[in-house]
């Protein structure tokens, strides 16, 4: 223990007296030939995408980390052929091989125009490119951090963006440095090399290698400090610059966004960097013990030794693991299942199935056999697997309801849209159900793969919504109701279609039309559960438990329109068709309750950024009134009443 | 028998059991939702929900009158009974849901009524350490009058202090304040305004050296605005005043009159709480490696006459005390690190009738949609 405190003492120390000495030395970074240098690389990852990391608050799997970063960067999950991951590697352990890499997405051709770049066809620049305008690029994203956000233009945003972009890029590719000799560190002369006990055959050292030193160091430090300048021998004028470059190195690479080691105090619930680490405390043993598996890994790397990186990697690991609260150790219990997630890439799966389903019911209009309806059975229920599978996944990976986020919405919709049409499949036999199924399901998984690719789609939670009861009734029973509507209104579509057909089978449609009400009930009831749940939620959170927040009205504009229909009906108001035209404006009405209202940027359930949707949801409102008026003018000339 | 048929003649009810009505009414509803929602972009909230949700009426391009969401629901109020008198009550058991449906919406009704009159919000701001018992409104003003006592000590001397809303003042209202042998006289007053110190010829006094009030445009958010005006004081009908109170002034005005000091000043509205809170300690947590906050907590003392507790008030873990609600609200960390936490409180009686109805309407809804799903297949 002593020994510990001494040796924590000793590289302080050494750190200060190094700042002491060259107070004002500012330090050229020269070029370092590692840039022409290539790493022979590892042929699998497999030990590194399963270590744990934690960032934005979440203890994930570095494979996940990988594809969030490069999502961020680029806004895709690879880079050319490279998987995120093997990408993260090289990027970590080889920095320099990657600036010239076109990761940066810029949307805006203004920008790199105004960064002075020769605008990209596939808007996606390196760093490199980027660097020469890296000042300005600073000078405007200062300039735009300080207008409100509410004024902040398009291009703005964009600005901010690419700029904390490059800033993370710069931040992060210094996290490994440590590890791989750098010129700063070479020491030609075989007297320092003796004074300081280092390997006398080699003469490239890394900073990690100086460090470990630090006690011969900070010796001739101290020796330093009291002799005078000019009496300083060739080997003290050479620790004299290390010194220097291990000060500023100390600086230059702090502060890295890279969690990768738990800290040993329990209260302190943040990871270290590699770096930062060093800095806190490299002897203490479990830390040194780590550093020296990350040393090891990122020589390996170079090396091309699968062997030791994959031993290296795991021992790192088990390392971390051993040190974890009981918490942490539950959530890195869940790696091995967020790989399997992001393995198969389940949902994208069950999209492909249910478009094959709806392409056999296209394809059955004409053909009528019997096995068409088998194969869309099951394409169908292959869909529907993969699709509940990749939430029970999200359930037990993160441990929470399923539904939390924008994008876990359209999953969960979509599940309980298919279910529904499942259900009404096996009461009629007759297709409407997996039709409903297969178009809903796919509609609604390819707009959450939209979403998806804003990031990370397993964000931790804000203080209100950190509420798993909370978010597994009102939410649930909001979105099962929004689903209810969805179907009823797909239905109305189908109900309309039926009555155009040129040989209207006049049974057909009254089972589309009962079932329709049927279902269209069944989502009042739930979108009436889960706004009143909402509202008492909202009265035990603020103490009121309706507020005219716009996503409430949403959702109360809901439950009005359903009563409307229902009301009207009785009140002979409306004939089928009207009610199926009802049905169809509650689609209309749930995507405004489900985005429209996100728009209008006021109130407490804003879920940021989505001004792109706008124009689509104007045209998609648009559209469907078009649809609406055509088919009632003409089912008007073939007398079937409003 | 007799009553039955003679209520379902009464033009009156039938004018009013109309389900068509009921549909003109829920559209209305629907309407005034959205446009509602809308609006909320140019006015905010406030202004927005009193326009269109709080209102009997209001006018559309100033001269096209409008009904708000009140009057709506009033009548569907008005309607469900009548159907209820006319309809229900005929109704066989089969029909059970929907009855069950329609009472919860009544309670619905009711507890809206009951919200909108007898609740009201306001808020606390305790430093840690810090104990109180009045907590004051979010843009609710009012103007308190109290008598110096002769001891200084705060924590000593209870001052009996008169109070009266400021919010329907006009100028040349007199308010006699007769305990006090006080009257006083509204020159003018402002619901938002400026003030800016200088010309003091025109003798009118000001507790911080105010000279003249502008009166600027009302803000969407109503607690931004701070209203002020020119009051004459009128004491023992001899001595007359003029004093500018302005909403941001911090300190009170203290006159004298009749060997007594008088104090007046222009405040957020006071409501007395039946005990005193402490904050005892506030925690913010974040996610690890984050800004985002996890959770935000007061740890409190409630301090009765004899007795204390503690209770940790969280996000989405409220302290009830009898008709109050303390909510975890905000927060503030001030330069030298010392926290302070703010609650929400609310005062509602009604506050378990949305959960009944809720409760009620649900079960009716299922019930309802079960029976028919069933005829349905049997049929």
């Amino acid at each position: 223990m002593i020994r510990k405190v001494f040796s924590i003492q000793n590289i302080f120390m050494l750190l200060l007296l190094s700042s002491l000495i060259f107070p004002s030395r500012s330090y050229a970074q020269g070029m370092c030939p590692l840039d022409t240098l290539k790493p022979k690389k590892v042929g699998s990852l497999e030990s590194f995408k399963r270590i744990p990391v934690l960032n934005q608050g979440r203890i994930k799997p570095l494979e996940s980390y990988a594809q969030n970063l490069l999502l961020l960067f680029s806004g895709k999950t690879h880079y050319k052929k490279e998987t995120a991951v093997e990408w993260l590697a090289r990027f970590l352990f080889a920095p320099r091989t990657t600036f010239n890499d076109k990761i940066f997405l810029i949307n805006s051709p203004e920008i790199a125009e105004a960064l002075k770049i020769e605008p990209d066809k596939h808007r996606r620049y390196s760093y490199n490119q980027l660097s020469p305008g890296y000042d300005k690029l600073k000078e405007l994203a200062e300039a735009i951090s300080s207008i409100d956000e509410k004024n902040q233009s398009v291009v703005d945003k964009e600005i901010l963006r690419v700029y904390s972009n490059v800033l993370l890029f710069l931040r992060l590719s210094g996290a490994f440095t440590f590890a791989v000799p750098h010129p700063d560190f070479y020491i030609e002369s075989a007297e320092t090399r003796a004074l300081l006990n280092l390997d006398n055959d080699q003469t490239k050292f890394s900073f990690y290698n100086v460090l470990e030193k630090s006690e011969p160091l900070s010796q001739v430090a101290k020796t330093l400090e009291t002799k005078e300048h000019l009496l300083w021998t060739d080997a003290e004028k050479d620790i004299g610059r290390i010194l220097s470059a291990l000060d500023f190195w100390s600086q230059h690479y702090s502060n890295c966004p890279l969690g990768l080691i738990p800290t040993q105090s329990p209260e302190n619930e943040e990871w270290l960097s590699p770096m930062d680490t060093i800095l806190g405390g490299f002897f203490d043993p479990a830390y040194k013990q780590e550093i020296k598996a990350l040393r090891d890994m990122a020589v390996a790397y170079w090396d091309g030794s699968q062997l030791a990186f994959d031993i290296n990697a795991r021992m790192f690991s088990d390392s971390v693991s051993k040190r974890l609260s009981p918490t942490e150790k539950k959530i890195t219990k869940k790696i091995p299942l967020e790989l399997l997630y992001n393995q198969f890439n389940f949902l994208a799966w069950a999209k492909l199935f249910y478009a094959l389903g709806f392409f056999i019911f296209l394809f059955s209009l004409t053909f009528k056999q019997k096995k068409l309806y088998q194969a869309a059975v099951a394409m169908t229920i292959l869909g529907f697997i993969p699709h509940a599978l990749a939430l029970i996944l999200r359930i037990s990976i993160l441990s929470r309801p399923p539904v939390s986020n924008l994008f876990e919405t359209f999953v969960f919709v979509g599940l309980i849209c298919v279910f529904l049409g499942c259900i009404l499949e096996v009461v009629n036999k007759n297709w409407l159900g997996l039709v409903v199924a297969n178009t809903c399901g796919f509609i609604l998984l390819t707009i959450a793969g939209k979403y998806s690719a804003e990031g990370d789609t397993m964000q931790v939670l804000i203080a209100v919504l950190n509420s798993n009861f909370w978010l597994s009734t009102h939410v649930l029973a909001i979105t099962i109701g929004y689903a209810g509507c969805c179907v009823a209104g797909i239905m109305g579509h189908i109900y309309i279609l039926q009555l155009l057909a040129p040989k209207s089978d006049a049974k057909n449609s009254e089972i589309t039309y009962k079932c329709m009400l049927g279902i269209l009930g069944f989502g009042l009831t739930m979108t009436f559960l889960g706004t009143t749940l909402g509202g008492i939620w909202a009265d035990q959170s603020w103490g009121r438990f309706w507020g005219w927040d716009p996503k409430e009205n949403g959702a109360l504009m809901i439950v009005l329109w359903c009563s409307i229909i229902f009301h009207s009906r009785i009140a002979k108001i409306i004939n089928p068709l009207g009610a199926a035209v009802g049905c169809i404006l509650a689609l209309v009405n749930v995507m405004w309750a489900w985005f429209g209202v996100n728009l209008l940027s006021v109130g407490l359930h804003s879920y940021g950024f989505t001004s792109g949707i706008a124009t689509t949801l104007g045209a998609y409102v648009v559209i469907e009134l078009l649809f609406i008026a055509v088919s009632v003018i003409w089912l008007g000339k073939k007398n079937i009443k409003f | 028998m007799k009553f039955k048929k003679k209520i379902s003649k009464n033009r009156f009810v039938q004018f009013f059991a109309s389900i068509k009505l009921t549909v003109i009414c829920l559209f209305l509803l629907y309407i005034l939702t959205f446009w509602g929602t809308v609006a909320q972009i140019q006015y905010g909230l406030y202004q927005a929900q009193n326009q269109f949700f709080h209102s009997l009426f209001f006018l559309v391009f100033g001269f096209i009158p409008f009904p708000g969401a009140q009057l709506v629901m009033w009548v569907l109020f008005v309607n469900l009974i009548c159907v209820a008198l006319t309809r229900f009550i005929y109704y066989s058991w089969r029909q059970i849901g929907i009855l069950i449906i329609h009472a919860g919406l009544l309670l619905f009704l009711i507890s809206g009524y009951v919200t909108l009159h007898s609740s009201h919000e306001s808020y606390l701001n305790l430093k840690e350490g810090q104990a109180s018992n009045v907590s004051a409104a979010y843009h609710d003003w009012e103007i308190a009058i109290w008598e110096s006592s002769p001891q200084e000590d705060p924590l000593v001397n209870k001052n009996h202090v008169t109070a009266f809303d400021v919010s329907g003042l006009k100028p040349d209202q007199v308010i006699p304040i007769k305990h006090l042998d006080l009257q006083l006289t509204v020159k003018k007053f402002y619901k938002n305004c400026e003030a800016y110190t200088g010309d003091q010829s025109n003798k009118i006094l000001s507790a911080s050296g105010i000279g003249r009030l502008e009166p600027t445009e009302l803000l969407k958010e109503p607690e931004k605005n701070t209203p002020g005006g020119i009051f004459q004081f009128n004491i023992n009908k001899n001595k007359v005043l003029d004093v500018i109170l302005y909403g941001g002034e911090a300190k009170p005005f203290s006159f004298q009159g009749e060997g007594k000091t008088y104090n007046v000043i222009l405040r957020l509205k006071r409501y007395p709480l039946p005990f005193t809170l402490k904050l005892v300690d506030f925690k913010k947590e974040e996610h690890p490696g984050t800004d985002m906050a996890r959770t935000y907590q007061s740890l409190v003392e409630i301090l009765m006459d004899h007795a204390k507790r503690e209770k940790l008030i969280s996000m989405n873990d409220p302290l009830r005390y009898t008709d109050y609600t303390f909510y975890q609200s905000s927060f503030s960390i001030d330069k030298m690190g010392n926290e302070s936490s703010v609650l929400a409180v609310v005062k509602n009686r009604g506050r378990l009738l949305p959960y009944i109805s809720t409760f009620v309407t649900f079960l009716g809804l299922v019930i309802h949609f079960v029976t028919m799903a069933i005829r349905s297949r049997k049929d």
